[in-house]
């Protein structure tokens, strides 16, 4: 099994080469890859130095076309497995390897989620502020209602995917609510997911795009997106 | 019932219509657009495929102020009395479906610079890689 473990990154100087180095450490025997999405600092010319494979959008496209030009490289170059973490420090990779493990095991997509169970004590619980949990339950309780299947952090970009599920988001993946919106695209397409519980790190650099000044519109953005994805006609997971 | 009956059969002749002064306004401003478009796309600001339909707006609006009977046959055909009525609604309604005509093409084009972009990045990726895959 070939796996690629990719990092998708926008100005992440800061925490870059320790995630790199966390990857190696914990996914040995996979290649690892920063997709750098049109960062302004230093986040390709370090991940470079660092020995990782680097991909750089000419311009920021977000996170969506991040994912997606991976799964397109993956694909390209015959990866079977690839597994995806943030650049910034939240995901830990040993969590990773074992989203890994699950799609070894059969799964089309392994998402990590930091509500579903505290699962190693020694590390503190993932906090996150008012506004956003709810957003977030507000979302499980619609992807688990239009999938019929129990999801508790849609947003999670903590993930593992198997050759089928990078070909159905290869094809198409929205760009802005590629978390969410994924979740849905890969029931609907009869892709087997599958939810583990995983532990997150606290941000230590920089703050997650979804503010809580903005979070309300996301929200709202995202209602409307879940919606026309359970009207779209389902594509076919080969 | 007699009533409303006679509000009906006055409502298919039109009793508002624009003044001349109105006319000459809006054939002058027609013309002046369609000059407009014309320059346009002599100073390469603006792309042929997109100003037919602009340029085709230029000239119903011409027609419309030159010959009033056209949208007094508009207004007779939606059933108002009133002729700048007609002419405001089939504007805006005009106005709508070119906006979304724009929406859609920005998405389209939005989506093509997104491909462009993830190429570019995976043609960029250096280093030791693997093979490509033939098959694809």
């Amino acid at each position: 099994m070939r796996k690629l473990v990719f990092i998708p990154a926008w100005n992440e100087e800061k925490s870059i080469e320790a995630v790199i180095a966390d990857a190696r450490e914990h996914v040995p025997g996979a290649d690892v890859m920063v997709v750098d999405d049109g960062s302004t600092d230093q986040t390709a010319e370090l991940a470079r130095r660092a020995g990782a494979l680097v991909a750089s959008l000419p311009f920021n496209q977000g996170v969506g076309a991040a994912h997606q030009t991976a799964y397109i490289y993956a694909l390209r170059h015959r990866y079977d497995i690839c597994g995806q973490l943030d650049g910034d420090g939240q995901h830990p990779a040993s969590e990773v390897a074992r989203l890994i493990a699950e799609v070894e095991a059969g799964a089309d997509l392994a998402v990590g989620s930091r509500f579903a169970g505290n699962v190693n004590p020694n590390i503190p619980e993932y906090r996150s502020t008012f506004a956003r949990r709810t957003g977030q339950r507000l979302f499980s309780l619609l992807v688990s209602t239009s999938t019929r299947q129990t999801f508790t952090d849609t947003t999670s970009g903590m993930r593992a995917l198997s050759e089928r599920a990078m070909r159905l988001f290869a094809d198409r993946y929205s760009s802005e609510f590629a978390e969410v919106e994924s979740l849905q695209q890969a029931v609907r397409a009869g892709l087997v997911v599958k939810e583990v519980p995983v532990h997150m790190l606290a941000r230590e650099h920089g703050n997650s795009f979804i503010t809580p000044l903005t979070s309300a519109y996301y929200i709202f953005k995202t209602l409307i997106v879940l919606l026309i994805g359970q009207l779209r006609p389902r594509q076919v997971g080969e | 019932m007699s009533h409303s009956l006679a509000l009906l059969v006055a409502a298919t002749e039109p009793v508002v219509r624009l003044t001349p002064q109105a006319r000459i306004l809006a054939a002058i401003l027609a013309i002046a657009f369609m000059l407009l478009i014309l320059d346009l796309i002599r100073r390469d600001k603006l792309l042929e495929r997109y100003s037919i339909v602009w340029f085709l707006l230029g000239i119903a609006m011409l027609l419309g102020a030159i010959f009033p009977i056209l949208l007094e046959w508009l207004a007779k055909a939606m059933g108002v009395r009133d002729v700048t009525i007609a002419l405001f609604s089939v504007t805006l309604l005009i106005l709508l479906a070119l906006s979304l005509n724009f929406s859609v093409i920005a998405s389209r084009q939005s989506k093509q610079i997104t491909r462009l972009a993830q190429q570019s990045a995976i043609d960029g990726v250096e280093g030791e890689q693997p093979p490509e895959n033939e098959s694809d």
